[in-house]
């Protein structure tokens, strides 16, 4: 072997070696963003008391600012993250949890929940965003760490070759399809419903511009 | 040996140490985070001795949301990075104390507690919350450093209590306990779930029971 074939063959490797290795990472990562949502969601009632106790409205405003921030941008992390999940090349190849893209879908569906209702001051929503989480999650850990993190483990063999993507291809990329519709649809509503809600707030605010009496110059006196 | 094979078995390596180097890295960053937890839980008095010494309300109340903030935000990320205890394949890899998956729990149980009690003013969840912790911490340190930091140096019947408490040595024990932990987590997660679904985010159960008229 030539030093030109060597050098070839770290090019390569660095570039296909690094861009598995980024997969690999964003894979690995996804539990520790999922455990964080999960966290961060259901510990609301422990930030609301935590709240409580604020003695000044500027200390609570801070607190409840930071809980909501953090809360709502690692859900959209961790569904930007999951967007892995949707690339037919990587599902096929990689060893990924063959419910992964149903997972993410769950929680755009939550996203969309949050989007559509005010889950802060609704129960009912607040309840419907938990359960599409949790579901969710669930979806994600079960082959996650029972198939994607157990192929040592010779027992757990016929579960990991159903639940994983690249032993699984068919099933793998039909689940990736659905759910990528379903993604589509719940995107589609949801830009179709901020369209509507923009024309509606900014007609109304036209036609209240439209209705107000023009405002006069103010006279200017000569002294 | 060919190129391709040259460039498979580098790619290979490049993987399998990244993957080595990132879980090497959170089990080392672990101790710390265990011993900061530790550190703040345990200098509560500390922090609410200089609340009082606070003239202007807006100090203390700042003083102590960073507090609670960094004191709850370091057990979540404890929890979080204790996930690759509940991975059959890396416990079976990696060298990680044995008790280190029924620390996390413990971990877990602490945040449950502070989601359905209140450990800041109840005195039976702040013990309950001490327990856990004091618990966690003897869970996570004593295979720490009897197991992973000292299997080098030990000898004789400390030498094999010290292989059975590191996981890749211990591979069977590790997976078992790895096993109970993950159940453990499932049955807290599902008992937070009930909890937040029937309060539906609020800060108390709401009340079921309807006051009589006149009473």
């Amino acid at each position: 072997m030539k030093p030109d074939d060597i050098a070839t063959a770290i090019t390569q490797a660095l570039i296909q070696g690094g861009s598995q290795w980024l997969v690999s990472t964003i894979v690995a990562f996804i539990p520790a963003l999922w455990t964080m949502t999960l966290m961060l969601h259901l510990g609301r009632p422990y930030v609301l008391r935590t709240l409580r106790r604020c003695g000044l409205r500027l200390g609570a405003d801070v607190w409840w600012m930071s809980y909501l921030l953090m809360r709502d941008a690692v859900l959209l992390i961790t569904f930007a993250l999951g967007w892995i999940f949707f690339s037919p090349n990587i599902v096929a190849n990689a060893a990924l949890p063959i419910t992964g893209p149903l997972a993410t879908l769950c929680l755009l569906l939550a996203l969309a929940v949050k989007l559509a209702r005010r889950v802060d001051d609704d129960a009912t929503a607040y309840r419907v965003a938990t359960v599409f989480l949790v579901l969710g999650a669930t979806l994600y850990y079960g082959p996650q760490v029972f198939a994607i993190e157990a192929t040592s483990q010779a027992y757990l063999s016929g579960f990991g070759q159903i639940f994983t993507s690249n032993t699984n291809v068919t099933a793998a990329l039909v689940i990736m399809w659905i759910s990528l519709a379903g993604v589509a649809i719940v995107a589609g509503w949801l830009f179709v419903r901020l369209m509507i809600s923009a024309n509606r707030s900014m007609a109304r605010r036209i036609a209240s511009r439209q209705t107000q009496p023009p405002t006069r110059e103010p006279a200017v006196t000569v002294p | 040996m060919s190129v391709q094979d040259l460039t498979n078995a580098i790619i290979s390596g490049i993987n399998a140490g990244g993957e080595q180097f990132l879980e090497g890295t959170l089990a080392a960053a672990l101790p710390i985070i265990w011993l900061a937890i530790l550190g703040l839980h345990l200098g509560r008095p500390y922090i609410l001795d200089m609340i009082d010494r606070f003239t202007l309300r807006l100090g203390a109340d700042l003083l102590w949301l960073v507090y609670i903030a960094l004191r709850d935000l370091l057990i979540v990320s404890g929890v979080v990075m204790s996930f690759m205890f509940f991975f059959p394949d890396v416990v079976t890899t990696d060298e990680l104390p044995l008790t280190g998956a029924l620390a996390a729990a413990a971990l877990f149980g602490v945040l449950l507690v502070k989601l359905m009690g209140d450990p800041d003013t109840n005195l039976r969840d702040f013990q309950l919350v001490s327990g856990l912790l004091a618990l966690g911490a003897a869970l996570y340190f004593i295979p720490y450093v009897v197991g992973v930091q000292g299997n080098a140096i030990t000898v004789g019947t400390m030498a094999t209590i010290s292989s059975f408490l590191v996981t890749n040595s211990n591979p069977n024990w590790a997976v078992g306990i790895g096993y109970v932990a993950t159940a453990l987590f499932a049955i807290m997660g599902a008992v937070a779930t009930v909890y937040v679904l029937r309060t539906g985010g609020r800060a108390e159960v709401e009340e079921t029971t309807s006051t009589r008229k006149g009473a």
